[in-house]
């Protein structure tokens, strides 16, 4: 546990110097601070205004860009110390491979979800400064909702950091999953949807596979507890799980695809050649 | 200490170990030496338990993949070139202490002075910043004040200017006396008065496992003469280093140099092999 520790600290002293961290904590950061600036608590969308209006918005970028963005960061750590030779040096030390591997993934979460969870306090102590209600409830759930997101795409970029060798291959992967992730997924199972090959509740049951999808679909529960926004589906999540039970299920379900990834990338990790 | 039977590895169809066995015995001081691809670093490698093998290795009784921490704690590497870690001298510095059982602060502290580098004059500074020379110094020292039976260096003075090489491996000798030494190097001269074993690996097999006694004829003075084919200025420039003089034109030459010396000599020498037409030492 004390190695753990030390490795979590070292690494998340060297990472915080990194180039893309500061990039990362201007995109969250800038976000919040440009949707105020904006003026987006005035405007006024499905009858969700002010600080929830903000919040939506907040959530709907970070649906698009965290992935891709937790991804392209996590996804070099492991395969881009083995280039750099930082591997070598670190693991002739006296450090278990779990110490490493986890300290790496603790110093990464720390690393991914203190930005966006700062910006996210960020917004709602403005808008506390500013008088506007804040939807404490939602805000909380947002962070959660955002936490194991994190952990998701954390353990995947891990997962992949562990399996290529270069990490143009991971980058290279990562920005496909994130594209089939988004975008294929959502515009194939439409086509089949309008199609009417496939019935309605295994299209959903395939969209619910991807943690983007259920994260989406979690937040907009949160503000449209009908779903009315994202149509005939809605009844098909509802009638089987229920409000709570779908709430229940997009926390629990990225979190245990966080853990099934990292335990893998683990594994694969201390399997090989560590070099 | 190290017990290496019938090592092999193969990278996909490439097999850069084949088959060696050796023993590493305490004091052993190893130059482990061979051309590019060799096989050098790759037995480094295993030894550290960062690449599985066919066959056995055992350090100190003990196989170093299931036994990181317990036998890496035992060992002190400093590689080839120092890598591009982000931290401060002083995390790192901290880091390294932190983990071992055997390190700490205060001797991280005193074996960098005796190797000339002052960690307090740069402890806020990125490990990155600081010279090639000085990193090297800095792993070195880290490596030391493990108090390491067995010292791994992959190249380490590759980074070095030629005084600040000959400075090094000066304070080297004076920081590891009971230590044993696996030096993979591409120069042997460099490292002749350091070691006491040759290594040879070529193809992925040992061509050469040779000790070297130099106690023999340690502090007898010898009588060098060589002749060349014809004149050559590096040759001679070289020679003149080791105050050998002129006889008979720039033909010939003769010196003398301590009995320690002379694998060193000659090795140094070797680099002109193809000019030499005689060379006899008595």
């Amino acid at each position: 546990m004390k190695t753990l520790y030390h490795v979590t600290v070292s690494d998340f002293r060297e990472s915080v110097r990194a180039k893309w961290f500061l990039i990362y904590s201007l995109v969250f950061g800038g976000a919040i601070v440009l949707l105020f600036v904006l003026g987006i608590t005035e405007s006024k969308v499905m009858g969700f205004t002010g600080l929830t209006r903000l919040l939506i918005t907040y959530i709907q970028l970070c649906v698009a860009i965290l992935p891709i963005l937790v991804l392209i960061s996590t996804v070099r750590s492991v395969v881009g110390d083995r280039e750099a030779n930082i591997l070598e040096y670190f693991l002739s030390m006296p450090v278990s491979l779990g110490a490493y591997f986890w300290g790496k993934i603790i110093s990464r979460f720390l690393l991914v979800f203190i930005p966006i969870v700062v910006a996210l306090l960020g917004a709602v102590l403005w808008g506390l400064v500013k008088g506007l209600t804040i939807p404490w409830h939602a805000a909380g759930y947002y962070a959660i909702l955002l936490g194991t997101l994190s952990w998701c795409f954390l353990g995947l970029g891990m997962f992949i950091s562990t399996m290529v060798k270069k990490q143009e291959w991971g980058l290279g992967l990562s920005v496909l999953i994130w594209l089939v992730l988004l975008l294929f997924i959502d515009v194939i199972l439409i086509g089949l949807m309008l199609q009417h090959k496939i019935i309605e509740s295994v299209i959903v049951a395939i969209a619910m596979f991807n943690p983007i999808m259920v994260f989406r679909t979690a937040a907009v529960l949160l503000f449209d507890p009908e779903l009315t926004a994202i149509g005939p589906a809605s009844y098909v999540i509802l009638d089987n799980m229920g409000y709570a039970g779908f709430l229940s299920f997009s926390i629990f379900y990225p979190l245990v695809l966080g853990w099934v990834f990292s335990l893998l990338g683990f594994f694969r990790f201390r399997s090989g050649d560590l070099l | 200490m190290i017990d290496i039977q019938n090592l092999t590895k193969q990278f996909g169809k490439y097999t850069v170990l084949d088959g060696i066995s050796v023993k590493i015995n305490k004091g052993d001081r190893i130059a482990l030496i061979g051309q590019n691809g060799a096989g050098k670093t790759t037995l480094i490698r295993i030894i550290l338990g960062q690449y599985l093998s066919e066959g056995s290795l055992t350090v100190f009784g003990k196989n170093p993949r299931h036994h990181r921490v317990e036998v890496l704690d035992r060992i002190g590497f400093v590689p080839q070139l120092p890598p591009p870690i982000q931290m401060s001298v002083g995390e790192l510095v901290n880091f390294s202490a932190s983990i071992s059982q055997k390190s700490s602060l205060d001797g991280i502290y005193a074996k960098a002075s005796d190797l000339g580098l002052d960690i307090e004059h740069h402890v806020k500074k990125p490990f990155q910043k600081l010279s090639g020379g000085m990193k090297q110094k800095l792993l070195i020292a880290l490596a030391l004040a493990r108090q390491p039976d067995i010292l791994i260096m992959d190249e380490p003075a590759a980074n070095l200017d030629p005084s600040g090489r000959q400075a090094f491996f000066l304070q080297l000798i004076r920081s590891m006396e009971d230590t044993t030494m696996l030096l993979s190097s591409h120069r042997v001269d460099e490292v002749i008065n350091l070691i006491n074993r040759i290594i040879e690996i070529d193809y992925g097999k040992i061509t050469q496992d040779e000790l070297i006694d130099q106690a023999e004829l340690a502090d007898k003075v010898l009588a060098c003469q060589i002749t060349f084919t014809a004149p050559n200025d590096a040759a001679t420039r070289m020679l003149k280093d080791w105050n050998f003089t002129a006889v008979n034109g720039d033909l010939e030459y003769q010196g003398n140099f301590i009995g320690a010396e002379r694998l060193r000599f000659l090795t140094t020498i070797s680099h002109f092999a193809n000019h030499i037409q005689k060379l006899s030492i008595n």
